[in-house]
């Protein structure tokens, strides 16, 4: 393990940068329609549920990451298997949103560059990070902090001066019933973003601050997931459900609908700018916590050394993960969320928390 | 540091070189063809033809350095023929030496005979290109082609692209027959049930083949002008009725699109006699069901002044202004009814009702979804409540006629 600190705010930060990633320009849990920013604020009150399983298997074993106290909850070999899983799963994402994030640059910014050299670009700058360490990345984090709530109150302000905002497309809300939210919750919303905060058991013991912890972890959550919902439902509000739903980045088209005075217009490169933004930090903390995850399993006691092979891994998966966008898409709506992000996100860590409860009670 | 050490930096160096200057897929200004204006209209044996404005860069600049006229034409006109439009889009490219760029297009005309057909499959490839924007103004071509309608030079605006935009924007503005309507909000209306679409055209009188040429911008009165004309009502995408006059001033009303007009009311005998000028508008549009049957309610509400009475009439006198806001409201009421009804003829719901409906009452919609411009469209009641305030008089209070 590094001998590092974060602070309770840098945790904060990493957590909002990281929950914002690229669930923000995403078509984040639009099969709910006009009522996606009712599925957002729900997958948060129930993610902020399911945060506080993590952060109470984090009370029992304070000092060691989750792949350490996996090992010590249920035995050396099983503790080893499910640590393995969870490092495998952790590079896994890391390559899943890298092609997310090479894709979408593709089709908007760069449609005659190869994918292979964004995302190798992009890797090598995840793969520098991870070498400085993940005190390195927070205080990166503490500035890019700032330029994107920056950029995203200007772009809201603007939204709403250019009077491109009709509250009525939110309208009628609930058209199908509870039903068809509670569905995109229990499919998207809850595991991505918020669900994700899993990766964070890796990075708790670096902070300094072990009371707080809960609730910046909670603030974050909270935080970004209002974000998250103001961002859809602003979306739908300018474009309308309907082309919300089929877009590839519904906050592109929002973004281009702002036009004032024949001046301000064509503001892309702030959207841009909180995909790359977002995309960096979500990559750089998955990756970052399956390299010290593997470091800690095989007791490698410098995690650098396990960085070019294991970026370089991410890279090359990131390509063969899918041969088009649709496929892509498709794995992570269906087959990633059910054999990974529930089994993973929930199953396993509320199981370990009951055989911890267990096991701590008798201790 | 190490010899070593200092090769190492170098290569890593260099590598950023190539990397950071991000000149991968570059394109230089000078090989771009700027596209302001698209045309689209169709052969007789179904193929499309895309009609390209392109901006002349150095002709616009010295245009406006000389002060206009004296150099060569400011746009230049190309059309490509294709199954569809990324086809036609790329055949062109056998005829521009640059790049056909479409970031900066503003406006899409459509021509009458291709709206006829049905537009519903033309806005895909303009939704799905990364340059195109989904603000670019949309018009028909009145009477004649797209390529028609974009090959003639215009004397204000240099640009026609521009002056179609422009006389757009100010006439929907200050007068209020004739609609900007945004690409975006066109692919909105082709998506929904509960709402048609709706936009303006646009018509070339005059000579034609002295319009292409830069004898038109040369000539007190051009022997080719463009103006705004009817509305163009469409039904399921596409073109079937035209909208001229007050009712499409009725049209803006309903949509909540009157910023400013002027309109004229009867003042004791004479027709027409005093003129209010309405500087400032709102429309809100409420559904409510009344027994199982929709019933809509529009409610208007206008601010603005007196603009010339033809009759002496005493401004100075509240009571009278009261009374001339009551007939003000009453004309109004008049205008927007006629429309409905003019459009209810139609059976194309160009207002969006349906979507009111469907947005307070989802449950009902549904039933009436289906069935909804042929059965309850044309013979849905709607109710028009008009606010009409008069602020100020102008320059005078009394008319100086007695």
């Amino acid at each position: 393990m590094e001998r590092v600190q974060l602070s309770a705010r840098q945790l904060f930060m990493l957590a909002i940068l990281f929950e914002h990633g690229s669930a923000i320009v995403i078509p984040l849990g639009v099969d709910a329609k006009q009522d996606v920013w009712l599925a957002i604020l729900c997958g948060m009150a129930l993610g902020s549920l399911l945060f506080l399983v993590y952060y109470r298997l984090f009370t029992y074993y304070p000092t060691v990451p989750f792949t350490s106290y996996s090992q010590q909850i249920v035995g050396t070999f099983f503790g080893k298997g499910i640590a393995l899983v969870y490092v495998l799963y952790f590079l896994y994402i890391a390559a899943r949103v890298l092609r997310d994030f090479g894709e979408l640059l593709l089709t908007f910014a760069y449609p005659e560059t190869p994918l292979f050299v964004l995302n190798a670009v992009m890797m090598l700058t995840i793969m520098y990070a991870a070498y400085k360490g993940i005190e390195v990345l927070a205080r990166a984090g503490e500035l890019f902090f700032a330029f994107l709530y920056l950029i995203a109150v200007l772009g809201f302000v603007l939204v709403i001066v250019v009077g491109v905002i009709d509250i009525h497309r939110l309208q009628p809300v609930l058209e199908e019933g509870w039903k068809r939210v509670f569905k995109v919750v229990f499919t998207q919303t809850l595991y991505v973003p918020f669900g994700e905060m899993i990766v964070f058991t890796m990075l708790f013991p670096y902070v300094n601050e072990r009371k707080k912890v809960k609730i910046a972890g909670w603030l974050a959550i909270w935080l970004s997931g209002i974000n998250l919902a103001l961002t859809m439902a602003m979306n739908i509000a300018v474009i309308g459900a309907d082309a919300v739903s089929r877009s590839t980045f519904p906050l592109l088209n929002t973004i281009q609908e702002i036009r004032i005075a024949n001046f301000l217009e064509r503001l892309d490169v702030l959207f841009m700018i909180a995909l790359v933004i977002g995309g960096f930090f979500k990559i750089s903390v998955f990756f970052y916590a399956g390299v010290i995850g593997a470091a800690d399993l095989f007791q490698i006691k410098e995690h650098q050394r396990l960085i070019y092979p294991l970026g370089l891994a991410v890279l090359l998966l990131s390509i063969a993960i899918a041969n088009n966008f649709a496929e892509h898409i498709k794995e992570g709506l269906n087959i990633v969320t059910i054999y990974m992000h529930i089994p993973l996100q929930v199953v396993i860590p509320v199981l370990l928390l009951i055989i911890a409860a267990i096991r701590n009670r008798h201790m | 540091m190490t010899i070593k050490r200092w090769c190492l930096f170098l290569v890593v160096l260099l590598i950023h070189i190539t990397i950071l200057s991000g000149c991968w897929s570059k394109n230089e200004l000078t090989d771009l063809a700027f596209v302001i204006a698209v045309g689209l209209d169709k052969t007789e044996d179904g193929k499309y033809v895309e009609t390209f404005q392109v901006v002349n860069p150095g002709n616009v600049a010295g245009a406006t350095q000389r002060g206009g006229g004296s150099g060569g034409i400011p746009v230049t006109l190309y059309t490509a023929t294709g199954d569809n439009l990324v086809e036609a889009s790329r055949k062109g490219s056998k005829k521009i030496s640059r790049l056909v760029y479409y970031a900066h297009t503003n406006l899409v005309v459509i021509g009458e005979e291709l709206a006829k057909e049905g537009i519903m499959d033309v806005f895909d490839a303009i939704e799905r290109n990364p340059q195109f924007r989904t603000t670019a103004t949309v018009v028909v071509a009145r009477k004649q082609t797209a390529e028609e309608l974009l090959s003639v030079l215009t004397p204000i605006d240099k640009i026609p692209a521009s002056q179609i935009i422009k006389t757009l924007q100010m006439t929907e503005k200050i007068w209020g027959e004739n609609l900007d309507v945004h690409a975006g909000e066109i692919i909105e209306a082709l998506s929904l049930t509960g709402k048609e679409v709706v936009m303006s055209s646009f018509r070339l009188e005059g000579n034609k083949n002295t319009g292409k040429q830069q004898k038109n911008v040369q000539s007190i009165e051009p022997y080719a002008k463009l103006h705004a004309d009817e509305l163009a009502v469409f039904k399921k995408g596409k073109l079937i009725g035209w909208i001229s006059g007050e009712d499409a001033r009725g049209v803006l009303w309903v949509l909540n699109k009157i910023r400013q007009t002027a309109l004229s009311v009867d003042w004791e005998q004479k027709k027409e006699a005093v003129v209010y000028k309405v500087m400032r508008a709102k429309t809100k549009v409420i559904a409510q069901m009344n027994k199982g049957t929709p019933v809509i309610s529009v409610f208007i509400e206008a601010e603005g002044d007196v603009g010339e009475t033809l009759v002496p009439f005493d401004l100075t006198n509240p009571t009278q202004i009261a009374k001339l806001e009551e007939k003000i409201e009453k004309e109004i009421q008049k205008e927007v009814q006629k429309a409905i009804q003019r459009v209810q003829q139609e059976k194309s719901d160009i207002f969006g009702f349906g979507e009111v409906i469907h947005r307070s009452y989802p449950d009902e919609w549904k039933q009436m979804k289906k069935t909804w411009n042929e059965r309850y469209f044309p013979r849905l009641q709607v109710k028009v409540k008009v606010d009409a305030f008069v602020r100020r008089t102008g320059l005078r209070n009394k008319s100086y006629l007695k």
